[in-house]
């Protein structure tokens, strides 16, 4: 086995909101896994970070170009690069970054033909399906956090007029959904919630329905008609019909923000179509995320085919952890770590199935487990439909 | 590693419907892991497993007395045994089992006073302070299930699987990790059977509203609340346990027909001052062999005096949740505990391990006896 020399780390080119990049604590932590560590110029400066900060005086940690940094042994970065940036990646490098295969197999031609070994961050499962790399919670907290500042801004303090707990309704009862009942009885925010149970405040009440109410309407009207935060935390059988049509919209008080922690896009030429589970909603991401119902972006957002003449100022992002980019990061490196120390001791090769814990939910996100079909035969998540939590 | 570990595997000696012990396919990758292993006579006889179930998948096995076992170098057992047990242990012998430091100052100062070690497994916890080994999941999902079985006897007409009711109002106090599962468990019946066939009808669903304690402490909006609840569960982790959630008198708002759930488990200690009380003041603690509670039951009558038990509803209430299912529960502890057994076999035993070392080695120092003050300050 061809033991890992050199790592890369190149910066995330998506929106300028998109300020996330691993922390110089953890580049020391990579640095005892024994490897020559090549950072792309301009690294963590959107947060503030220099070179410096992740150089720290040692011999190990390089600055380097963009193409420099993907042409290393490993290659690490959250989300996954753009399909004109693979082909800068040498054969039979390791690419670890969040690729869902499942949803993306364009992605995964293009893997294989340049013979990039990947690892897929979002793939990682342990021997119960279950994710060891997501982070749900922040979907959860920094969405509800950012409605209850929209609704912060018509009621100070969150103390409605009549003084009654804030109405939350959330749709889904999932993973996501769960933090969502947690994040919005703190108001979205621990500090705001200690102030608020400080002076009194009325608190926030939750309301968590799964589909079987979801899907009828009287039901649903009753529910929309008295909340203040609507919360869509569905995963959809049938991403082709939404849970929320437009109509429905109608019926939540003029007030009303909604809050869409779902992620899916539009996408109208694909078949069946795909559409976003509460109708006729833009979708946002790191650089907006609240829009309000006379935004211009949302006739800009939003398929003309698709109903969109009720609105309510909605908070909607697909990375929404990116929102507090260094604790999302701080969570990542911690889930990460035990994953690298497997991955620099055995080599990509060297992984298997019957290996330890780690080696195996590392096994499971690998390209070739993917391929094989060995990735579908043990946990589940690899068949399920793709949440971003990146 | 120069000698091979031995690991002795007892059972739980308490109420009767206690029947959990590890399944054979946990024992048998104990021995795939180079341990020497030894079960107490009559182990998982609670679950009708034999001697030769065991045998079968991990044939170097061997079946010996409940004192043998306790001088074994890794004593596994989940719910902590007795006093007198525990005098059994070895002093180069490491206890693995439920032991709840925190609370228990009188237990970790018996098992200090042995020169024993110790592995809490509800200490066991990764970096960012998660638990390694825990059911909560379960404690939510048994919990709600017995609570509508138990609302199905008492739902009024036209009855809780006609498709004319109202959507079932299930209230959850307290939205920490147990009360998130208790969301979603109550939203599905916590049974998914019984979710699926009456979805499937077009009978209206559940609609579960989460309330923490910023909210449960106000009179006026939980009058409202628990005036239409069907099913109230007390999900809560209170910082002082001496002071109740829902106090008796706010039972009598709740409808007739409602069901107490109490998935906290916290006792009722009147010799203490002030004394200790359950969240919903006036049910009685249950157990694997009684878990349900009608208004009249002879329970009531046997609670503490200091006590009000004058209000009351159908209650449910179990130490052990997850000991009601208990293949369910022993399979998934025994996955959890996997990697950690493995980690303690492979490094020589538990002096081997590095309270610094690798992901399961560190999860480990946390839940050390010998570690627990130091632990506690760091939390701090």
């Amino acid at each position: 086995m061809k033991p890992i020399m050199t790592i890369g780390f190149p910066r995330m080119r998506h929106e300028a909101g998109e300020k996330r990049v691993f922390l110089p604590e953890f580049i020391e932590y990579v640095v005892t896994l024994g490897a020559q560590v090549y950072i792309e110029e301009g690294y963590g400066s959107r947060s503030g970070y220099t070179f410096e900060d992740y150089k720290q005086a040692n011999p190990a940690v390089n600055q380097c170009s963009r193409e420099e940094a993907f042409q290393q042994d490993v290659v690490l970065i959250l989300r996954s690069p753009k399909p004109e940036e693979f082909k800068l990646i040498k054969r039979g490098s390791i690419l670890v970054t969040m690729l869902h295969y499942p949803t993306r197999p364009k992605r995964v031609k293009t893997l294989q033909e340049l013979g990039i070994r990947a690892i897929s961050l979002d793939s990682i499962v342990n021997d119960k399906g279950t994710r060891l790399m997501e982070n749900m919670k922040a979907v959860a907290w920094n969405g509800l956090e950012a409605a209850f500042d929209a609704l912060e801004k018509r009621w100070p303090g969150l103390v409605k007029t009549d003084k009654t707990p804030i109405h939350v309704v959330i749709l889904g009862t999932g993973m996501v959904g769960k933090h969502a009942v947690d994040a919005a009885t703190k108001l979205g925010n621990i500090e705001r919630n200690s102030d608020h149970i400080a002076d009194s405040g009325p608190g926030a009440i939750a309301l968590s329905v799964g589909r079987n109410i979801s899907s009828n309407p009287v039901m649903m009207e009753k529910l929309m008609s008295q909340a203040d935060i609507l919360v869509d935390a569905t995963q959809r059988r049938n991403p082709s019909k939404p849970v929320v049509p437009n109509a429905w919209l109608a019926w939540l008080p003029e007030h009303a923000i909604v809050v869409d922690l779902a992620v899916d896009p539009y996408i109208l030429d694909a078949n069946p179509p795909v559409v976003r589970g509460v109708e006729g909603i833009p979708q946002g991401n790191l650089d907006q995320y609240v829009f309000d119902p006379d935004d211009p972006k949302w006739d800009q957002l939003v398929p003309e085919s698709i109903p969109s003449k009720h609105r309510r100022t909605t908070v909607t992002c697909y990375s929404w952890p990116g929102v507090h980019a260094e604790a999302c990061m701080r969570h990542y490196a911690q889930q990460v770590e035990p994953l690298m120390d497997v991955l620099f001791e055995k080599g990509y090769n060297g992984l298997s199935l019957n290996g330890s814990y780690f080696e195996r939910a590392l096994y499971r996100a690998t390209l070739k487990a993917w391929l094989s079909g060995e990735a579908e035969d043990s946990p589940q998540p690899a068949k399920r439909r793709q949440r971003s939590s990146a | 590693m120069t000698e091979t570990i031995t690991i002795g595997l007892a059972r739980m000696h308490v109420e009767y419907g206690e029947r959990r012990d590890f399944l054979p396919a946990f024992i048998a990758r104990l021995q795939k892991y180079g341990a020497q292993v030894f079960l107490e006579f009559g182990y998982g006889s609670g679950m009708r497993l034999t001697e030769a179930d065991y045998q079968k998948v991990a044939p170097g096995v061997r079946f010996v007395s409940r004192e043998e076992i306790f001088h074994k170098e890794l004593v596994l057992v989940l719910r902590c045994p007795a006093d007198d047990d525990l005098q059994l242990l070895d002093k180069k012998s490491c206890l693995i089992s439920m032991l709840h430091y925190p609370t228990r100052p009188r237990r970790v100062e018996f098992l200090r006073s042995l020169g024993a070690e110790a592995i809490s497994l509800d200490s066991l916890k990764d970096d960012v302070g998660r638990r390694v080994v825990e059911n909560l999941h379960s404690v939510a999902w048994n919990g709600s299930e017995v609570a509508f079985q138990v609302l199905r006897r008492t739902y009024p007409a036209p009855g809780m699987e006609s498709t004319e009711r109202a959507p079932v109002r299930v209230t959850v106090m307290g939205v920490g990790a147990v009360g998130a599962h208790a969301v979603q468990a109550a939203s599905r019946y916590g049974d998914l059977t019984l979710w699926q066939s009456l979805a499937t009808r077009g009978v209206p669903g559940v609609q579960v509203t989460a309330i923490d304690y910023d909210l449960t402490g106000r009179e006026k909006p939980m009058r409202e609340i628990l005036s239409t609840t069907d099913i109230l569960v007390d999900a809560t982790q209170r910082p002082d346990p001496s002071k109740v959630v829902i106090p008796n008198d706010w039972i009598a708002w709740l409808p007739e027909h409602a069901v107490l759930l109490d998935l906290s488990v916290d006792p009722y200690d009147c010799i203490i001052q002030p004394p200790e009380v359950k969240g919903i003041e006036g049910i009685p603690q249950g157990n694997l062999d009684q878990f349900v509670f009608a208004p009249d039951d002879p329970a009531y009558d046997r609670m503490p005096d200091c006590v009000s038990t004058k209000e009351r509803r159908f209650a449910v209430s179990c130490y052990s949740w997850p000991g009601l299912h208990p293949r369910e529960c022993m399979e998934l502890y025994g996955y959890q505990l996997r990697p950690l057994m493995r980690t303690i076999i492979e490094k020589g035993g538990i002096q081997r391990v590095n309270p610094n070392g690798l992901y399961f080695e560190r999860a480990i120092g946390r839940a050390l006896l010998s570690q627990f003050k130091v632990n506690s300050l760091k939390e701090i």
